[in-house]
This record gives C-alpha cells, sequence and structure tokens, in this order.
C-alpha cells in the first residue's frame, strides 16, 4: 500500500469532475414525458477529500453516483475520473465501489468473493492472496473468511463489501449509504475504516442521508434536492452560524461563568443558551455496550477461577 | 473491529497491489466470471434433480419390453438421446434465464461493472459459463447412456453366443456383427454433438431474451414459444410454401420467421441415429456450424442490448 507511481501521476486533475450533468428517465409509453433524477449537476472533487453527496430518498444520489461509474450513462453533461471520461472502463481502475445494501454471491465464501473481484481487477497469485489475508483482517472478517456470505449478518457483508471495493487499491472510493442497516457499533467501525482512508490520501465519495455522520467525516458536502445540487461546499463554513461563537470550558466554577454572563450582559453581546454539554447518543450508546461486555467478560473470568 | 484502537489500518500494510495495465480484452477476466458462473449453476438444486432425472430416464430404458436386440437398441438410443436432448434444452434455458435478471436484481451486476470489466465479457463469462455447464451435463449423460448401451451390447452377444454355440462361423460372425452396428456406432457422436450445440443455441438465445425482459418468468415463456415455434416451423414453411404462392412477400416473411425463430428441428439427428441411417460428413458440418452461427449471432446481439442497457 505504498504510494504507488500511477498515484502520483494524475493528481493535477480533480478526482471527480461533472459538468452540467442530466439524467432524465424516459417514461414508458410516454416518450414526450420523462422523470428528471438529476438536473444540470455541476462537481468537483479534489484528490484525498470526503465528499458527502446528501439527500432525501429520490433526490438523485445514486443515480449521480451510477453516472459516474459509467453505470448509467447520462441524458446531458459528462462526468470524469481523475481526468479520463466515466464511459471509458479504464476510467474505474482507480475506483472502488460499495452499492447500497449490497447483495454478493451468496454461495461464494468471503475469501472466495475477494478472489473474485481480485481477478476481475487483474490480480493475481501470491499477490491476491496477500491482498486478501490484508483485507480480510482489516475488515475484521478474517475468521468467516470460510463462511458462505449466505450466513453473514448485514453488517458483514457491509464489510466485505468495502473490503472488494478496496481489493485493487482504488484512488477514489465510492459508497451509497455505506451505514444503511448497520448497527452503531458497525456504523462506527466503518466511519472510521473512511477515516482511514482519508488519512491514505484516498478520496472518498459517499452518498448518506444519516447527517450526524456525514457531519463527522465529511470535509466537504453537496446537498441535492429534486435532482437540483442547492448547496455545496465546506462542511465548517456551511454549518458555521457568522455571528455566533460557542465556548466549551471544563472544570469551569459557577463563580467563573456567572462572572462571563455578566460581562457578556455588560457588552452588546447577547447569550443565547446556558447549558451542560452533552455526549452524543451514539457514544452513549457504544460505551454502555462495551462496559457490558467488559463485565460480562470479567464475570466470566472470575467463574473460570473459582472452577 | 469492536476495539478501535487494536484495529488493523491500512496503513499497517506495505504490500503493494500488483495490478496489471488495464487492457481491453482479457481472457483471464472472462475466465474469473466464467468459473463463477459455472459454480453458481452447480450449486442450484435444479441442476442435481435435471441430470437425475436425465440418468433415471437412461437407466430405465434398460428394462423397457421388447421382441428383438435391434428392437431394445432403438428403444435405448431412442429414449436416451431424446432425454439428453430435452434436458440439455431444458437446463439451457432455465439457467440462462436468471444469470442476468438476478445479477441486475440483486445489485451484483454493479460491483463487478463498477470494476474495470468491459459488458461485453460480463456477458461473454456469463455465457461460457453457462456452455461449460451444458458440456459437463451432455458429457455425464452420454457417459451413463453408453455405458448402458455397451453392457446391454454384451449381454446380447452373450446371450447370442450362447444359442448359437453350435452354429457355423460365418453365421455367428454374422449375427455377431448385426448386433454390434445397431448398439454402439460411431454415427452417436455426431449426433450428441449435434444435441450439445442445439443447447448453446437456446442458451446464447435465452441470454438474448434475458437482456429485455424484466423477469426470469417472462423469459422461460418466451424462450417456451419458441421452442415450439422452433421446431414446427420447418413444417409450417414447407406446407405454407406448398399451398400458397412462393412471391416475394411470402418470401420475406418467412426469412424473417426463419432469422426469429432458429430452426430447432435441423438438429434433430436423433431420428436419423435410431433408425440407423448414417449421418453424412456434410450433413454434420453445415448443422454443426448453424448451431455455431446462431451461437454466436445471439451472444453478440445479447452483448450488444446488455451494452446499451440502463442499470
Amino acid at each position: 500500500m505504498t504510494d504507488s507511481p500511477r498515484r502520483g501521476r494524475a493528481e493535477a486533475d480533480p478526482a471527480v469532475a461533472v459538468h452540467s450533468l442530466t439524467k432524465i428517465f424516459p417514461v414508458p409509453l410516454h416518450p414526450a414525458r420523462g422523470i428528471v433524477a438529476v438536473k444540470d449537476l455541476n462537481l468537483r472533487i479534489e484528490p484525498g477529500e470526503v465528499f458527502g453527496l446528501l439527500g432525501p430518498n429520490g433526490s438523485g444520489k445514486s443515480t449521480t453516483l451510477k453516472m459516474i461509474l459509467g453505470l448509467v450513462s447520462p441524458t446531458r453533461g459528462r462526468t470524469e475520473i481523475f481526468g479520463r471520461d466515466s464511459r471509458l472502463v479504464e476510467s474505474r481502475e482507480a475506483v472502488g465501489f460499495l452499492p447500497e445494501n449490497p447483495y454478493f454471491y451468496k454461495y461464494l465464501s468471503g475469501e472466495e468473493t475477494l478472489r473474485f473481484f481480485g481477478r476481475l481487477c487483474g490480480l493475481r497469485g501470491a499477490h491476491l492472496k496477500e491482498r486478501i489475508n490484508e483485507l480480510l483482517e482489516l475488515v475484521g472478517l478474517t475468521r468467516a473468511r470460510k463462511r458462505r456470505l449466505g450466513t453473514y449478518s448485514k453488517g458483514m457483508l457491509q464489510r466485505i463489501g468495502l473490503a472488494q471495493a478496496l481489493i485493487h487499491d482504488p484512488r477514489l472510493v465510492v459508497l451509497d449509504e455505506p451505514t444503511a442497516g448497520v448497527d452503531p457499533a458497525g456504523s462506527r467501525e466503518i466511519r472510521d475504516l473512511i477515516l482511514d482512508l482519508k488519512r491514505r490520501g484516498i478520496t472518498v465519495l459517499l452518498s448518506s442521508h444519516l447527517l450526524a455522520q456525514a457531519q463527522e467525516i465529511c470535509d466537504r458536502v453537496g446537498i441535492l434536492a429534486d435532482g437540483v445540487l442547492v448547496r455545496e461546499g465546506h462542511l465548517r463554513e456551511l454549518i458555521a452560524i457568522e455571528n455566533q461563537t460557542e465556548l466549551v470550558i471544563a472544570d469551569a466554577s459557577t463563580q467563573l461563568v456567572n462572572e462571563i454572563e455578566s460581562v457578556i450582559n455588560r457588552s452588546n453581546a447577547k447569550l443565547i443558551e446556558r447549558r451542560k454539554s452533552t455526549t452524543t447518543l451514539e457514544r452513549l450508546f457504544l460505551e454502555a455496550t462495551a462496559k457490558n461486555d467488559e463485565a460480562r467478560m470479567s464475570s466470566d473470568e472470575g467463574m473460570t477461577k473459582q472452577t | 473491529m469492536t476495539n478501535t484502537e487494536n484495529a488493523p489500518t491500512l496503513q499497517r500494510f506495505s504490500a503493494p497491489t500488483a495490478a496489471r495495465p488495464h487492457r481491453p480484452f482479457s481472457v483471464s477476466r472472462i475466465l474469473a466470471i466464467t468459473f463463477n458462473t459455472l459454480t453458481e449453476l452447480t450449486r442450484l438444486k435444479v441442476f442435481y434433480v435435471l441430470l437425475v432425472f436425465a440418468l433415471l430416464l437412461i437407466g430405465s430404458s434398460i428394462f423397457m419390453a421388447q421382441f428383438s436386440f435391434q428392437q431394445e437398441f432403438q428403444i435405448l438410443k431412442d429414449v436416451s438421446l431424446g432425454a439428453i436432448s430435452i434436458f440439455t434444452s431444458l437446463l439451457a434455458i432455465v439457467a440462462t434465464a436468471r444469470l442476468l435478471p438476478q445479477d441486475i436484481e440483486d445489485r451484483t451486476v454493479y460491483t463487478i461493472l463498477a470494476k474495470p470489466v468491459p459488458r461485453f465479457e460480463y456477458v461473454l463469462g456469463k455465457i461460457t459459463g453457462v456452455l461449460l455447464l451444458l458440456a459437463i451435463s451432455t458429457l455425464v449423460m452420454s457417459a451413463a447412456f453408453l455405458v448402458v448401451l455397451y453392457l446391454r451390447e454384451q449381454a446380447v452377444i452373450h446371450a447370442t453366443l450362447r444359442q448359437m454355440a453350435g452354429a457355423p462361423p460365418e453365421q455367428l460372425a454374422d449375427a455377431l456383427h448385426a448386433i454390434r452396428s445397431s448398439a454402439l456406432n460411431i454415427d452417436i457422436f455426431p449426433g450428441i454433438i449435434i444435441i450439445y450445440l442445439k443447447a448453446c443455441l437456446l442458451a446464447a438465445l435465452t441470454l438474448f431474451v434475458s437482456t429485455f425482459a424484466t423477469t426470469n418468468i417472462f423469459t422461460i415463456v418466451v424462450m417456451a414459444f419458441i421452442y415450439f415455434i422452433g421446431h414446427l416451423q420447418a413444417t409450417a414453411r414447407e406446407y405454407w410454401l406448398q399451398e400458397h404462392s412462393s412471391g416475394l412477400f411470402t418470401r420475406v416473411f418467412l426469412a424473417i420467421v426463419a432469422l426469429l425463430f432458429p430452426d430447432l428441428q435441423a438438429f434433430n439427428l436423433v431420428d436419423d441415429i435410431v433408425a440407423g441411417t448414417a449421418i453424412s460428413l456434410a450433413l454434420f458440418i453445415k448443422t454443426a456450424l448453424l448451431g455455431i452461427f446462431y451461437t454466436t449471432i445471439y451472444t453478440l446481439l445479447a452483448a450488444f442490448v446488455f451494452y446499451g442497457k440502463e442499470l
């Protein structure tokens, strides 16, 4: 996984460039009428970014991703991946894709699935074997490598899906609703993996309607509504409230807080809210379930010692 | 994965990937899809059910009533080759009908085509997997048929030797020659190859129909119609030309029908084999080329339609 020459080759090109992209699905028996899924979309995603394509169901997120991947042809406009037209098969050398709720071949084991996708990407022999071992370890499925996918849970399927998307060391990873149907712990693991990809300099384009999660991991977001890009930009800039400032203070006495309040009241500024900092529900859930696991493990150890 | 601190990260892996540069056509990519398709089909219960039914039918033909050894061998060949023909045809249609729609419904096609895999390679890999399955099935059924035929031939030879123990050698040699020529003979093999090519044609045609069909059932129903029309069209064509004037319109219409519905009766050499008529080399080559031609054309049509398909 060291930086390969091909990784540095096209750094000047954006990872994804979308130019005036429009997709109109024809209505059977009514050729004049059509359903506009995406309308005049322009987008530029730089290498190394985590870009979130957000929007409600039916807003055109998946159609946009499919056009970027060359699975659906645009009615107008074009898309490029690292400077290559998406319609060209070779543009997909640089892309790994995880579709929403992926179903893989149930009769294959986790290891066989990765071998199949690796071969499709031109990987062979010892390198492929090594890569499979790495990825199974990465997504935590080493023990389940020989099990058929028909016996995998939804979270495990999502993880093997992510592993197949990474099999050929892509420079761009496209994830369509990567945490759909996954429990909070699994969702956190996928989030950590995405952040890990970002640290590696891999560009991530994901679609989601889980806004809290997108907020945690995305550098930039675009919001689609009825196929139109209604907002786009750096997350911090988009969600910042220009005339408001937050101070988070630890171990402050009541007297100190009252003094700060009185300073604010004496000035032209206005105190809008005073409250205790809270944790997120996700963090609470993860801590609670982790403590529960630890308690169960220590009780199991105690019982083993007694016996 | 539950402990994030201990979770492996991509940074820990240093092995460079050894993906080869993209090639517009890759046999190894096609083979990966072919063997995956073969694995998928051989893990379907319907494959084994059909195969077991065919083998049972071939095996049971030993016990069918007969008056003479010629009749016995005729019935054995008729039933066995008929079973091989029907079961390979059925398998070709049933196995192929589900391949593309199932992949699209399960969205596995997205993960495959999101890799650097051209669509025609995907279609080619799928059909090659089916053709390989049909070859294996034909080989298994043919082996069972030939073993049964050989065992019956040996049993009849031994019985004849016992009955004609005191007969003159010329008479005995004639009798044995008559048995051997009516049992296992070389004409069976081109007949089996033609049965296989007919199944290949049906598989390619089913693949083509499935590229624009929305469900497996639709594909199977359409193929059932094509199967019957394909077997009847030669007779209908002869009747039509005899009863009506063979003008330009009629000829064009019949040519279109012949193009849409392959003449499957042309692949029926079983009657000739059963009757003991030798299959000429010219007829075999002509029929084989027709099968290969139709299989190629339908595969190309399937690839063409799939190329422009919105997924």
